[in-house]
């Protein structure tokens, strides 16, 4: 691990209009982590990403790789951190391969065109992920989980070390939501760093060296995953019960049904 | 590799381009053969000896024919690449430079123009300062109501802004002589290649290659600009920058193709949607391909407009007649891919 945080956030305050959104926000990330970011709907957490990746202006003290953030273009950011959305359709149907070489166009100059060189570094994203067969594909006929895994592709062939993602799992089917994380654990143990929002706990416990909980635009808790999800973290930001279990080599968390909340709800509806 | 395929598709369509301006060059009231054009051509290139009197033939094809072909191919590719452009920019697969009432705000500008002034160039610069203000209200009146990126309300903006546009310019007209003015307004907006000379069509030839160009060199960062803004600039793109150059190159284009020949519509929109459906969608083979067929479809329509009848029809009318039934089949097809 180096010295240098690749981010550095400090004392970082956030308002749209008269809403505050975040409050002393201090964060970093190190290089090799992989970071999860949770909290429920609107705590500001996909705020703190867009303020990072510099699409919401700010002059708030943010470091990338111990420059200021406002020292940076787009096209410098593009060339630390990798941005992975979530996917949304356009009306245009690029082809797999097209949407992955989107990533080698703001390294071109000007009145330069995507080389021999560019198509291989692309090719070879896919290939690293197992994507390759489907290059010639429309991107809008991919299933959820293709989408999101092309979108990582993009962002290898970015040859950036550090990926930002936004709720990757959101909205895909149970089988390639796992396909998905065991992904991300392979690249991570290849030595990129991830930050990544979830709404799921049980995914932060399986796949992260730290995770951050935000809740009403501060960070409650910044640590191993172990020490920051339990039972009364979960209770206090999600109001519900949950047991944490160790199961083989990873703690898990497992949501519990309150019976007596039911009837509260059985009551209300008659 | 597909930059190879890129490649392959745009020297069949510039070969065909060639084709047909050598037919159109040698098709017409006066038809000139095939050999006596070759004759020509060794004479003036390469000074053989004259086979026969070649005056009446070189005053057909240099005074009549060449203008002609030469701004149907600039009118064409200008109109297909903006559309195409357009169609990035707003991540919007309805809009053309006349849907967003950049023709009928450049045609007021242009009758301004015409009214004030005797000067070519003010006439230009008035075409484009109105196709640019059209296309801002048309985005302002799309955004008025809803603050998403909507298909449907920018269309209707643009709906809006070609009307009040349209409205304008019948003020004009009704103001403007009706013995000289009027008629050469109402014949110039039907849109028609008939008038081009040689001079005015090498003028306007320069800014609007100049902007086609332009829009060729930025194709590789519209992939990313259809993503929309978050994700383009993420990718590293300058967003602001890269639509606002794109927009007025695209304006320029449309707006002086209007100066020249008037409003010929659904060029923009459907050369595009057809190219989509050939090679795909990306920007990189569709800005230049869209181009080279657009200047092919205006020349074809500009010789069926010469030839079909004895008497020629504005070819503002044509494109009209083929591009809709054209656009319909396009809309059939592309329904799926835009929900």
């Amino acid at each position: 691990m180096e010295l240098n945080p690749i981010i550095e956030v400090k004392d970082l305050h956030f308002s749209y209009k008269n809403h505050k959104v975040l409050s002393g926000i201090n964060f970093e990330l190190y290089r090799g982590e992989v970071v999860s970011l949770l909290g429920i709907n609107g705590c500001g957490k996909s705020t703190l990403i867009k303020l990072i990746l510099k699409l919401i202006h700010t002059d708030a003290d943010i470091k990338i790789d111990a420059k200021e953030l406002k020292s940076y273009s787009h096209k410098d950011l593009a060339h630390k951190i990798a941005y992975i959305p979530q996917y949304n359709n356009t009306p245009f149907n690029y082809q797999v391969l097209d949407m992955v070489l989107m990533a080698r166009v703001t390294k071109l100059g000007f009145f330069a065109q995507p080389s021999k060189k560019d198509y291989e570094v692309a090719m070879a994203a896919l290939e690293k992920i197992g994507m390759e067969h489907l290059k010639n594909r429309a991107f809008g006929q991919l299933s959820g989980g293709q989408k999101q895994m092309v979108l990582l592709a993009r962002s290898i062939a970015q040859e950036v070390n550090t990926f930002i993602m936004d709720e990757p799992v959101a909205g895909l089917d149970y089988g390639n939501q796992i396909r998905l994380l065991e992904l991300i654990d392979s690249l991570a143990s290849e030595g990129y760093t991830f930050l990544k929002t979830t709404h799921y706990p049980d995914h932060a416990l399986l796949m992260s060296s730290r995770v951050v909980v935000m809740h009403e635009g501060v960070i409650v808790a910044d640590d191993a995953p172990d020490a920051v999800i339990t039972k009364e973290m979960i209770e206090k930001i999600y109001d519900i019960k949950a047991d944490i279990v160790t199961h083989g080599e990873h703690k898990r968390c497992l949501p519990i049904f309150e019976k007596s909340r039911q009837k509260d709800l059985h009551e209300l509806t008659i | 590799m597909s930059h190879i395929n890129d490649a392959k598709y745009l020297i069949i369509a510039t070969i065909i381009l060639i084709l047909f301006s050598t037919l159109s060059l040698l098709w017409g009231q006066f038809d000139i053969s095939i050999s006596t054009f070759f004759d020509y051509l060794n004479h003036k290139l390469f000074s053989s000896p004259a086979t026969q009197d070649f005056t009446l033939i070189e005053s057909i094809i240099l005074d009549i024919r060449l203008p002609r072909v030469l701004l149907a191919i600039l009118i064409g590719a200008a109109l297909a690449t903006s559309g195409a452009v357009f169609q990035a920019m707003f991540v919007n697969p309805l809009v053309s430079p006349g849907i967003l009432g950049v023709l009928a705000g450049a045609s007021f500008g242009a009758a301004c123009g015409m009214l004030i002034s005797e000067h070519w160039f003010i006439v230009q610069i008035l075409a484009f300062v109105f196709g640019f203000v059209a296309v801002g209200f048309a985005v302002f009146i799309g955004s008025m109501v809803t603050n998403s990126r909507s298909t449907v309300m920018l269309v209707l903006g643009g709906v809006i802004s070609a009307s009040l546009f349209t409205s304008l310019l019948s003020i004009i007209k009704y103001v403007a002589d009706p013995y000289s003015t009027l008629p050469a307004i109402v014949y110039w907006l039907m849109g028609s290649l008939s008038m081009a000379e040689l001079n005015e069509t090498l003028l306007v030839a320069v800014p609007i290659t100049l902007s086609i160009l332009g829009m060729v060199f930025m194709s590789k960062y519209f992939d990313l600009m259809s993503l929309g803004d978050e994700e383009a600039k993420a990718l590293g793109v300058n967003v602001k920058l890269i639509r606002i150059v794109a927009i007025i190159l695209a304006t320029l284009a449309s707006s002086l193709s209007v100066v020249m020949a008037g409003i010929i519509g659904w060029v923009g929109l459907i050369i595009p949607h057809i190219i989509r459906m050939a090679v795909g969608p990306s920007h990189r083979l569709l800005i230049p391909l869209s181009a080279v067929v657009g200047a092919i479809f205006l020349l074809s329509a500009d010789a069926i407009s010469r030839l079909a009848l004895s008497v020629e029809i504005p070819i503002g009318i044509l494109t009209s007649l083929i591009g809709i039934p054209i656009f319909i089949i396009v809309l059939r097809n592309a329904r799926a891919a835009w929900n």
